[in-house]
């Protein structure tokens, strides 16, 4: 009758009974490995993630640190990840083009305004909910499902850094300063197979994002506020109460403010699109195609959901957290202020000629970045964009600037004074 | 039918009771209680015929539910020749989900002299023991005032032990009247 | 035996007749009408032993199925006549169905209501509102256990509406003083409906809004408790238990204004258990039919989430509650009032939204019942009830312009009756009639039974 749970050795003398649990014992003990793997490898690779004194990033994140500010991995060489995602600027851009120049000189324009890639650990993986709604993914159409997976196009993307494929970058991996530590963590021979060896740099990247709590800090004045640490102030507080109430700013029905009941603190996103039908930007190059239409979930850069015309003219709601560290705002970078972005929400229906040309017969071109036939995609029914031109706007001057004081609370690296 | 004594009632009545009864009262305790004056119990267990258990069914309103019944005859004096104080019934119900033993001393006219719990054990209703409830079914007979709602209250969150309680007595008033009364 | 005792008769007689043999023939005639008599009442006396017989050799055939605890009853006959007494005499007054084994009993109660608003036939609705399964096991004289399993709304599933919960689980065990000892799953004792639920238990359809949106029957707690009954008829309850999560609280639905400790009630799931609860509950049977009580709970409900900005937040809920039942009424009435102390912090971050946490809520009832009619199984009961109650009746302060309207006092009629068929089943049908949410003013049919 055996007491322990190793396989009954029911007839075994004791002699050999110990020495069966000794082997045991050693054995289970190799299974585990050096050290304890934090947040492990998405990867197939053996070797386990081991923690080093960089910051407590594993082995693998730190190297996708790495990687994420080598600018030698462009084919301009002055261009990384870290370029156009600054970690001063909550991982976005700092200057205030709508669009960001790359290539091998810096000179091709690109087609969306740069998302910050802060708080993105948590973003589920593509989907369509029971209701129908298009849920999750990464980059402003969803197209890819993970970190990983995102990492891929800027490295080959002509108006990025505009290598000539996998080899290419691999190749300049190849005279990096941390080839060596690539190679001992990825296996020596790693480098003989681009195919392998870039997806290890995009599990490094993905990993990096994952570890590092500079890309999700949470120190925020609203999280601090959250935990009853610190107060809001006056306009501030009334910001949130306009944010939160379902009829006048309604910002919660698709930006989060509330914790989890998990006690997740918010990330001001509830993964899905919207079609808001903000206004050309003819600051965008690829604009002056009439025919250039970007339409979010149903193309051009996303293909597999084309033949659904509903959704066509779609964005991800992104997180506000640090939206007011933003120079240029929504996926054309029309806006170049906070206000002018709420305002927008609050105006667009009751004054259109605030935001759309007007033609020669003076009508207002409204939603005029989409094509005739989706212009009815538009959302026009939710608060606070569901009024009509003769009704005041959802939101006074004095409460839209309240909203903004509220929104300037969501910045990370708050210290009370 | 032959006296037998206190103590081998006593035995017997031990040795047959259950063995998960928490008892308040044994049997020779609660006949004690009830005829203090008594000098000696005598077994008068009696087995009902058909027709008075009609007659039973009739008074009480409910089926008089068992042929045979414990019953002591109790006395002061000699068992043959002395005065015969009463009766002491024994019967048990259940409550809501388990058993409740109690006894009922009658007096001669039939008519009800006390109530004792010997064991309860449910998880609600322990007032059922309290004296003053138990003191609502003095004095009465199966005729009145022996019905819940109509001569003894019930009590809150016990409902189903004090109908079944009640309904008890009820019914061994009306077998004393129909079986014991002279 | 018939044979024998009569031929015993006989024998004896005749053995009897030499001693007479001298005796006239008159007096042998005689003699031979009384044997004959004696003869005829011994037939009689047999015949109805044998129907006794008959009766109670059927009554232990249907126990032989389900042997009930064994209550003293053989043997102090045991010296009388040969007759087969009855065994067990209790059986009969309890369905043997219930009894899984001699010590095990299975209990069940359960409600199927159908519901038609009246301004709005458009939501009319029955639902099977709950099935209910209990065990009661009794261990020995002194220990058992009692568990009690629900399923509402029939079906449950990730998409579905139903909801199936462990209602009790617990162990008591009794010492000897008449202390009772009991820990696990158990009911608070607060009210009068929390721990006597069962539809055959109180009137109308649905249970009444003060015991379920301020004391959120069926509300119960894990824990240990002690309970006594003295002989003066009072009973005090008291224990130490799980108590309510404040982090759940969501101040974007409507759940917070429906039963404020509804929305944040642990139910032994997985409970938070840093700050523990107590409660002490008084209740007096002194007079016959008269109750009187009264019950406080109190406990500290931020449970040290991290980052929560209402650590020190205490709810304390107390009720009095009396009842009355002189002849064939039934009169009731209810007072409770909860308050949830330092909600300040964590009321702003709920600023905008439409339910932030209320610093009282409270809810009183009355309620008559009349047996207006009683034949042998059928009893007919017609009720009013008068409820009144606040689910948000004050918040903390808000700064200027954020303070969220309180709630409503709302004030509910409901009238209708029970009508029980036997001791465990009852057919209900009610109107309720509210004063501020007239929408909501409904019809009511249900059926509902217990066992």
């Amino acid at each position: 009758m055996s007491q322990n749970n190793v396989a009954p050795l029911i007839c075994t003398p004791n002699r050999g009974r110990w020495l069966l649990a000794l082997a045991a014992a050693c054995l289970l003990a190799a299974c585990g490995g050096g050290g304890g793997g934090d947040s492990g490898s998405s990867s197939a690779a053996a070797t386990p993630i081991t923690p080093v004194p960089d910051g407590g990033l594993s082995q693998v994140a730190s190297l996708g640190k790495k990687i994420f500010s080598d600018q030698s991995l462009s084919a301009s060489g002055k261009q990384s990840c870290a370029t156009c995602h600054n970690p001063d600027n909550a991982h976005a851009q700092s200057n205030d083009l709508a669009v960001q120049l790359g290539g091998a000189n810096l000179d091709v324009p690109g087609f969306r305004a740069v998302p910050s890639l802060r708080y993105l650990n948590l973003t589920p993986a593509f989907f369509f909910a029971s209701d129908g709604t298009p849920t999750g993914g990464f980059n402003r159409d969803g197209r890819v499902n993970t970190l990983a997976e995102q990492s891929e196009r800027p490295f080959l993307a002509p108006h990025e850094m505009a290598n000539a494929g996998r080899a290419d970058v691999i190749a300049k991996l190849k005279s990096a300063a941390y080839v060596e530590e690539f190679r001992k963590v990825f296996g020596a021979a790693i480098l003989d197979n681009s195919d392998d060896a870039f997806n290890r740099i995009q599990v490094a990247l993905q990993q990096y994002q994952k570890e590092d709590t500079d890309f999700h800090p949470y120190d925020s004045k609203y999280d601090q506020f959250l935990a009853g640490k610190v107060p809001l102030n006056a306009a501030e507080l009334r910001g949130l109460a306009l944010f939160n109430n379902p009829t006048k700013g309604n910002c919660v029905a698709c930006h989060l403010s509330a914790k989890g009941s998990d006690g997740s603190s918010p990330l001001f996103t509830d993964f899905t699109f919207d079609n808001l039908g903000v206004p050309r930007n003819p600051a965008i190059a690829a604009t002056a195609d009439p025919a250039y239409f970007d339409l979010g979930l149903c193309g051009p850069d996303r293909t597999d959901l084309s033949s659904r015309s509903e959704l066509c003219g779609k964005f991800k709601v992104p997180t506000l957290r640090n939206v007011a560290t933003r120079k240029v705002f929504f996926h054309n970078g029309y806006f170049k202020t906070l206000r002018e972005a709420v305002s927008f929400y609050v105006k667009r229906d009751t004054n259109p000629e605030l935001w759309y040309p007007v033609d020669a017969n003076g009508a207002v071109q409204k939603f005029n970045d989409l094509p005739e036939q989706y212009r009815k995609n538009v959302n026009v029914t939710e608060v606070p964009y569901n009024r009509q031109p003769n009704m005041p706007p959802a939101l006074s001057e004095s409460e839209v600037d309240d909203v903004v004081q509220f929104l300037g609370t969501l910045t990370d690296g708050y210290k009370a004074q | 039918m032959k006296p037998i004594n206190l103590t081998a009632l006593a035995l017997a009545a031990s040795a047959s009771s259950s063995a998960f009864a928490t008892q308040y009262l044994t049997v020779e305790q609660a006949q004690q209680v009830m005829f203090p004056d008594a000098t000696g119990f005598r077994d008068v267990s009696l087995q009902l015929t058909g027709e008075q258990m009609k007659q039973v069914e009739k008074l009480a309103g409910l089926p008089a539910r068992s042929v045979a019944w414990r019953v002591f005859a109790a006395y002061k004096g000699d068992a043959q020749l002395g005065s015969l104080l009463g009766y002491v019934v024994l019967d048990d119900v259940i409550g809501k989900f388990e058993l409740i033993s109690y006894a009922v001393a009658v007096n001669p006219d039939a008519s009800i002299k006390q109530i004792e719990i010997l064991t309860y054990r449910e998880s609600h209703g322990f007032e059922i023991k309290s004296p003053a409830w138990r003191k609502q079914f003095v004095g009465k007979t199966a005729a009145a005032g022996l019905s819940i709602g109509d001569g003894i209250a019930s009590i809150s969150g016990a409902t189903l032990s004090c109908t079944h309680v009640t309904d008890g007595v009820r019914r061994i008033a009306a077998i004393a009247q129909v079986a014991l009364k002279k | 035996m018939k044979k024998n005792i009569l031929a015993q008769a006989v024998a004896l007689a005749l053995m009897a007749s030499p001693l007479a043999a001298s005796a006239s023939e008159a007096e042998l005639l005689k003699r031979l009408d009384k044997l004959a008599a004696e003869v005829e009442q011994l037939k009689a006396e047999l015949a109805a032993t044998k129907k006794k017989t008959d009766t109670v050799e059927k009554r232990q055939d249907a126990l032989a199925a389900a042997p009930v605890a064994p209550a003293a009853v053989v043997a102090a006959s045991a010296g009388t006549a040969p007759a087969v007494t009855a065994p067990v005499s209790t059986a009969a007054a309890a369905s043997p169905a219930t009894m899984l084994g001699p010590n095990t009993v299975l209990s069940s109660y359960g409600e199927v209501n159908y519901t038609r608003p009246r301004h709005d036939s458009s939501k009319s609705q029955a639902d099977v509102a709950r099935a209910v399964i209990g065990i009661t096991h009794r261990f020995d004289e002194k220990t058992k256990m009692v568990a009690e399993f629900e399923w509402e709304h029939a079906v449950t599933s990730a998409s579905d509406k139903g909801e199936t919960e462990v209602e009790q689980l617990y162990v008591e065990r009794e010492f000897n003083n008449g202390l009772r000892a009991k820990g696990g799953l158990f009911l608070i004792p607060a009210g009068l409906l929390n721990t006597n639920h069962e539809p055959t238990a109180y009137y109308g359809v649905y249970r009444n809004f003060v015991e379920t949106a301020i004391i959120p029957s069926t509300w119960r707690e894990a824990g240990l408790g002690l309970s006594q009954t003295l002989d003066n008829g009072i009973t005090w309850d008291t224990g130490l238990t799980t108590g309510f999560d404040l982090s759940k609280w969501d101040a974007t639905t409507t759940d917070g204004r429906t039963s404020p400790l509804g929305s944040i009630h642990q139910e032994g799931q997985m409970a938070k258990s840093h700050d523990l609860s107590v409660f002490g509950a008084l209740n007096w049977r002194g007079v016959p039919g008269l109750l009187l009580g009264g019950s406080v709970f109190t406990g500290k409900i931020g449970q040290k989430t991290p980052d929560f900005a209402a650590q020190d937040a205490r709810l304390t809920l107390w009720d009095l509650h009396a009842r009355y039942t002189p002849g064939k009424w039934d009169l009731s009435a209810v007072y409770a009032r909860g308050t949830i102390s330092n909600t300040e912090a964590l009321n702003q971050t709920f600023a905008g939204n439409p339910t932030p946490v209320p610093s009282s809520f409270y809810g009183w009832y009355t309620q008559a019942a009349y047996q207006l009619w009683k034949n042998s199984d059928y009893t007919l009961t017609p009720f009013l009830r008068y409820e009144r109650f606040n689910t948000a009746n004050s918040y903390a302060a808000m700064p200027a312009g954020l303070a969220v309207a309180t709630g409503p006092n709302e004030g509910v009629w409901t009238v209708g009756t029970n009508f029980n068929v036997g001791e465990g089943v009852v057919l209900k049908a009610d109107y309720q009639k509210f004063k501020v949410d007239t929408a909501r003013d409904r019809f009511n049919l249900g059926l509902g039974y217990a066992f």
